[in-house]
C-alpha cells in the first residue's frame, strides 16, 4: 500500500517524464522540400530521390553482395536511416532559382534541434554550402542531416533522416564514382565544435 | 359348445392361396428407390471418364502454370523495384557524400589560408 506522499511523487515523476519527452516528439528531421519541385521545369538536369524506410529496406536487400565493396559500404550507411530525400537541379543559366526557394528550406533548419555544423559562402563565385545536423536534445544522438549546396547554376538539397555516420558518408570519396577530394581526414570530420560557420571570402 | 369349436376350427383352418396370388402381390409392389449419388461419387464417376480425366489434369496444369507465372511476375516486379531503389540510394549517397566533401574541403582550404595565431 502506497502512502499519499509516494503517490504524489509517482505522479510527479510521470509528469516530468512526459514533459521531458515532448521536445523529442517535436524534433522532426524530415524537411519539406516539395516547394523545389517547381524548379524541375527550368532545370536542364534534375535528380529527385525520395526513399522512405520501406524503400530503404527493400534497397538493402539488393545490396546483399558481400563481395561488392560499394554495396557493403552503402548498406552500412543506410542501415538505420528512416528516409533519404534529395533534390538536385542543374540550370543552363543563372538566376533560375530564387533566394526564397532556399530560404524556405533554411527556415525549417532554424527549428529546435537543428545545428549548422558547417557553412561555406564564397562571395567570389556565389558558392554556398551548409551542413546541418539534428541531434537529440537528451542523448545527443544524430537524428538527421541536411545539406544545402547552391551556386549560381545549381541547387542541391539533401535530407537524410535517421542516425547517420558522417565520417562513413565522407569516406565514400573515391568510391561509387564520387570524386576524390583529397580531404585531410583528421580535419575533415565535422564536429559540434565546428558549428561556427566558415565564411569563405575570396 | 362343440358347435362353436367346430366353427372356429373351420374358420381358422389353413387354406392355400388361389393360383397366381403371389405374382399379383409382387406386381403391385413399387420398385425400391435407388439412392441418389453424392457429390463425391458424382465427381469420381466424372473423373473415371477418360476424356474428362485428361481435361481435369489439363485444367490443374493450367492453374499451376498461371500461379507460377503470377509469382514469377511478382518476383520480377519486386526485383525491379529493389534495383531501382538501390540505384536511387547509390545516387543519393553519391550526391550527399560529394557535396559534404566539397564543403569540408572548402573549410579545410579556408583554415589553411587563415594566419596561424
Amino acid at each position: 500500500m502506497k502512502t499519499p506522499t509516494q503517490v504524489v511523487r509517482l505522479i510527479a515523476t510521470l509528469l516530468l517524464a512526459c514533459c521531458a519527452s515532448i521536445p523529442a516528439f517535436g524534433q522532426n528531421p524530415r524537411l519539406q522540400i516539395k516547394n523545389l519541385d517547381k524548379l524541375s521545369k527550368k532545370a536542364s538536369e534534375v535528380v529527385d530521390v525520395t526513399l522512405d524506410e520501406s524503400m530503404l529496406k527493400l534497397a538493402s536487400r539488393f545490396m546483399a553482395d558481400e563481395k561488392d565493396e560499394d554495396d557493403a559500404e552503402a548498406r552500412e550507411i543506410i542501415k538505420d536511416l528512416k528516409g533519404v530525400y534529395v533534390k538536385s537541379f542543374e540550370f543552363e543559366k543563372e538566376g533560375e532559382y530564387s533566394e526564397e526557394d532556399v530560404e524556405a528550406i533554411r527556415s525549417q533548419l532554424a527549428a529546435p534541434g537543428w545545428t549548422r555544423v558547417v557553412g561555406v559562402r564564397s562571395k567570389h563565385d556565389g558558392d554556398n554550402a551548409e551542413v546541418y545536423l539534428m541531434t537529440d536534445s537528451n542523448t545527443r544522438n544524430i537524428l538527421g542531416m541536411a545539406i544545402i549546396a547552391a551556386d549560381s547554376e545549381s541547387l542541391t538539397v539533401v535530407n537524410l533522416v535517421g542516425p547517420i555516420d558522417i565520417a562513413k558518408l565522407s569516406a565514400l570519396e573515391g568510391k561509387m564514382g564520387i570524386p576524390r577530394m583529397g580531404l585531410d581526414k583528421e580535419k575533415g570530420k565535422p564536429s559540434q565544435k565546428q558549428a561556427a560557420s566558415h565564411d569563405e571570402k575570396k | 359348445m362343440k358347435d362353436l369349436e367346430n366353427e372356429l376350427r373351420k374358420v381358422l383352418e389353413r387354406r392355400e392361396p388361389p393360383d397366381g396370388f403371389a405374382e399379383r402381390v409382387l406386381a403391385q409392389l413399387e420398385p425400391a428407390p435407388v439412392p441418389e449419388p453424392g457429390w463425391r461419387e458424382a465427381l469420381i464417376s466424372l473423373v473415371r471418364l477418360p476424356g474428362l480425366r485428361w481435361a481435369a489434369a489439363g485444367a490443374v496444369a493450367c492453374l499451376l502454370l498461371t500461379l507460377g507465372a503470377l509469382h514469377y511476375r511478382r518476383v520480377q516486379q519486386e526485383r525491379a523495384a529493389g534495383e531501382a531503389a538501390k540505384a536511387q540510394v547509390m545516387q543519393a549517397l553519391r550526391i550527399a557524400s560529394s557535396k559534404l566533401n566539397v564543403t569540408l574541403k572548402k573549410v579545410q582550404e579556408t583554415d589553411r589560408r587563415l594566419p596561424r595565431a
